[in-house]
């Protein structure tokens, strides 16, 4: 018994350690894809177009062994929530190298483009944001570090600045007449997917918060649903019925586990 | 007359032969790690089978004690655990025997150094099949990095476990770069002006219209002060380098900066900048006034060239008396500088967009120049840009001390003060790349004076 114990224990770190190589496999395209756009470099961009389907591959791998671990080993708590995770960051994951795919086809469409220097300096700092931003989200998923996870969200808002300043720099180049409409809207879409990508990493964040404290995120959106829904109703408690890990029942949108202050 | 294609082949020839003998060179030190790897991997086979019938193992019985062995093994260990390479050693089971400190950091690392560690694993079980192996990772970063890993049969037709050794090769990388751009850059700066004379001066022959005479000519003025510019930078740059004349003393942050605002005048006014200085009469630093003042008219220049017109170049000087320092910032609101391309602006001749700077008329020898002003004072100079919104260069000397003698002020900035932007990491990748420059740039000093 003890040695199955052991070898479950064991799963469960190759499970992690296997993550934070997908997690590094993606932040390593996010820098990639950034120097394929800026560099007009459509080799760079083909080989990792090719290169997501390992990534794809891997994912696909490492979600077997998730549900093996679930159906063979049926882990309880903690441990439970570790897998289910892990299944979840693992789809994120796939997604934001998926986007960064897409950076890479849309910068094929938009080879004779002239960027200018401010959009180029900007899609240089939005792909340091979100690699970052993945990086980060990795970082509190290995440590199982809450404030990290919850802190990722307000991280994004940078990311999500860059882009508003992004699709303005947008207009300005295109109304001075530098940058025609089809490449204009091109470079708005590849925004578009740099923003997606933090989204995906603040998403990871939630889930690592659910990871450690058993407790939902959205819940607090499920909640106002419910309470809107059933308000009238006398015994309306909607998030009594939620309750979980230890959150006030009757807060309608109770503050994250780690004190960031909701 | 030597037939052509004959000549084409005995050159090929020997590039050939000198190819080889630079690969077997580089191949002789990894060969020598394996040979050692294979001894110790030996060594620990034996203690563990001392009664397997093995083949291998056979000195083992003629082997003095167990003790002595033992302790040479751990020996062993140590001094594989202290190599900068990363080495991972599988038994016959493919189960891990040993993994040294460098292949367990790569392991335990987070970033794309796991990729790395990835690679290692999966070339560990198709070396133990029997097969020599070797595979680049090349990191993008940044910083890019690359690494070579080699995994190779512990035994001959494999079957006895295998040994992959991690070479981190980013430091070598980078200084072929280097090298390769610097050859290339420096054949164009010179080649073209020298081309373009060359032209103009036969047009200039059979042409009878004075008016073009004079058109041409004007243009061969043109060419001829670039490739004067050119040299004079050159030369500059080696007077700064060798520091014969360098004169050390206290002087005025003011002072320096008000001559270069002089020299920078005419041609910011022309572009139409103004250039505001913010420096207290007061900051002093330890050092060669000339050096300085061409340190900080090379950072103007370069403010200047690359910024919108009507735009504003900000010099601020701020005395750091904790960290023995005054910081020389020049900000513009230019161009800006893509991020890959921020450490290597300090090359001579290092171009980010070369059709611009061809506008701009640039030697590409200022940064450098700006580079060893900073060196030779014990100082350093750091970027920080965004692609169009600006940069901020800032020159890191010593602060004066009325009380200090000016060597020993130096010495002490060298190896007490912090360096600023460094993130902790003081051996980190561009102190040594700083280290191999410096030799490069020896070797192209070496080249000058020849041509002098």
């Amino acid at each position: 018994m003890e040695s199955l114990r052991n070898e479950f224990q064991e799963e469960l770190e190759n499970l992690r350690s296997d993550l934070i190589r997908l997690g590094a496999m993606v932040s390593e395209t996010i820098g990639r894809g950034t120097a394929a756009l800026l560099d007009r470099d459509l080799h760079a961009a083909q080989v990792l177009i090719d290169g997501d389907d390992v990534i794809d591959d891997f994912c696909l791998g490492l979600e077997e062994r998730c549900c093996q671990l679930l159906a063979l080993q049926a882990p309880i708590a903690g441990d439970l929530r570790f897998v289910l995770t892990t299944l979840r960051l693992i789809s994120e994951l796939e997604r934001s190298a998926d986007l960064m795919v897409n950076v890479c086809k849309a910068s094929r469409r938009i080879y004779d483009v002239e960027f200018g220097p401010q959009l180029r300096g900007l899609i240089e700092q939005m792909g340091v944001e979100a690699g970052f931003l993945i990086r980060a989200a990795i970082d509190s998923y290995v440590d199982a570090d809450t404030s990290l996870a919850a802190a990722l969200d307000d991280i994004d808002d940078r990311l999500d600045e860059l882009q508003v300043n992004y699709v303005q720099a947008i207009f300005t180049r295109h109304s001075d007449e530098h940058l025609g409409l089809q490449g204009a809207v091109q470079l708005a879409m590849i925004g578009r997917y740099y923003e997606r990508i933090g989204d995906h990493a603040v998403n990871i964040g939630e889930r690592v918060m659910y990871m450690v404290t058993g407790w939902l995120p959205e819940h607090s959106g499920s909640a106002r649903h419910r309470l809107r829904g059933l308000g009238a109703e006398d015994d309306a408690r909607p998030s009594l019925r939620l309750e979980q890990g230890g959150v006030d029942p009757g807060a309608v949108s109770p503050p994250a586990p780690d004190g960031d202050g909701g | 007359m030597v037939d052509p294609a004959w000549l084409v082949a005995a050159v090929c020839l020997v590039g050939l032969v000198v190819a080889l003998v630079l690969l077997g060179r580089s191949r002789r030190a990894s060969e020598e790690l394996h040979a050692r790897l294979d001894r110790l991997a030996r060594e620990q086979r034996m203690e563990e089978r001392a009664s397997d019938p093995d083949p291998d193992a056979a000195p083992a019985a003629t082997a003095p004690t167990d003790d002595a062995s033992g302790a040479l093994v751990d020996r062993l260990q140590q001094a594989v655990d202290r190599l900068e390479h990363g080495v991972v050693i599988w038994d016959a089971d493919g189960a891990e025997l040993y993994r040294n400190q460098a292949a367990a950091s790569l392991a335990e690392a987070r970033d794309g150094h796991v990729l790395v560690a990835a690679a290692v694993e999966e070339l560990l079980a198709e070396a133990a099949t029997g097969r020599h192996v070797r595979r680049v990772v090349e990191l993008f970063g940044p910083p890019a990095e690359s690494f070579v890993v080699a995994a190779s049969p512990t035994a001959p037709g494999g079957g006895g476990g295998a040994i992959a050794v991690v070479e981190d090769r980013s430091l070598q990388r980078r200084t072929e770069t280097v090298r390769r751009d610097f050859v290339a850059n420096i054949s164009h700066e010179l080649k073209t002006p020298i081309g373009a004379l060359g032209l103009l001066a036969e047009t200039l022959r059979d042409e009878p219209d004075q008016e073009i005479v004079e058109r041409l000519a004007g243009r061969m003025i043109v060419e001829a002060d670039r490739l004067s510019r050119t040299v004079d930078d050159l030369l500059e740059l080696s007077r700064i380098e060798f520091g014969d004349d360098a004169e050390f003393g206290t002087v005025a942050v003011l002072a320096v900066v008000a001559e270069a605002e002089g020299r920078i005048a005419s041609a910011a006014e022309q572009a139409g900048i103004s250039v505001r200085s913010e420096v207290a009469a007061d900051v002093a630093v330890d050092g060669d006034q000339r050096q300085l003042v061409s340190a900080v008219f090379n950072l103007l220049d370069n403010a200047v060239k690359y910024s919108a017109a009507d735009s504003e170049v900000l010099v601020e000087a701020v005395d750091d008396p904790g960290d023995g320092v005054v910081r020389l910032y020049v900000t513009d609101r230019g161009v800006g500088v893509p991020r890959r391309d921020l450490d290597r602006i300090f090359e001579r001749f290092y171009r980010v967009d070369r059709a611009r700077s061809r506008e701009t008329g640039g030697t590409g020898l200022g940064l450098a120049i700006v580079r060893h002003v900073a060196s030779n004072h014990g100082g350093d100079v750091q970027v920080d840009s965004t692609e169009g919104v600006g940069s901020t260069f800032t020159l890191v000397l010593p602060r004066a001390e009325a009380s200090g003698s000016g060597p020993g002020q130096r010495a002490r900035f060298a190896t007490g003060a912090p360096d600023p932007v460094d993130d902790g990491s003081t051996d980190g990748p561009d102190l040594r790349f700083q280290v191999d420059q410096d030799e490069f740039d020896e070797r192209m000093l070496d080249g000058v004076e020849v041509d002098r």
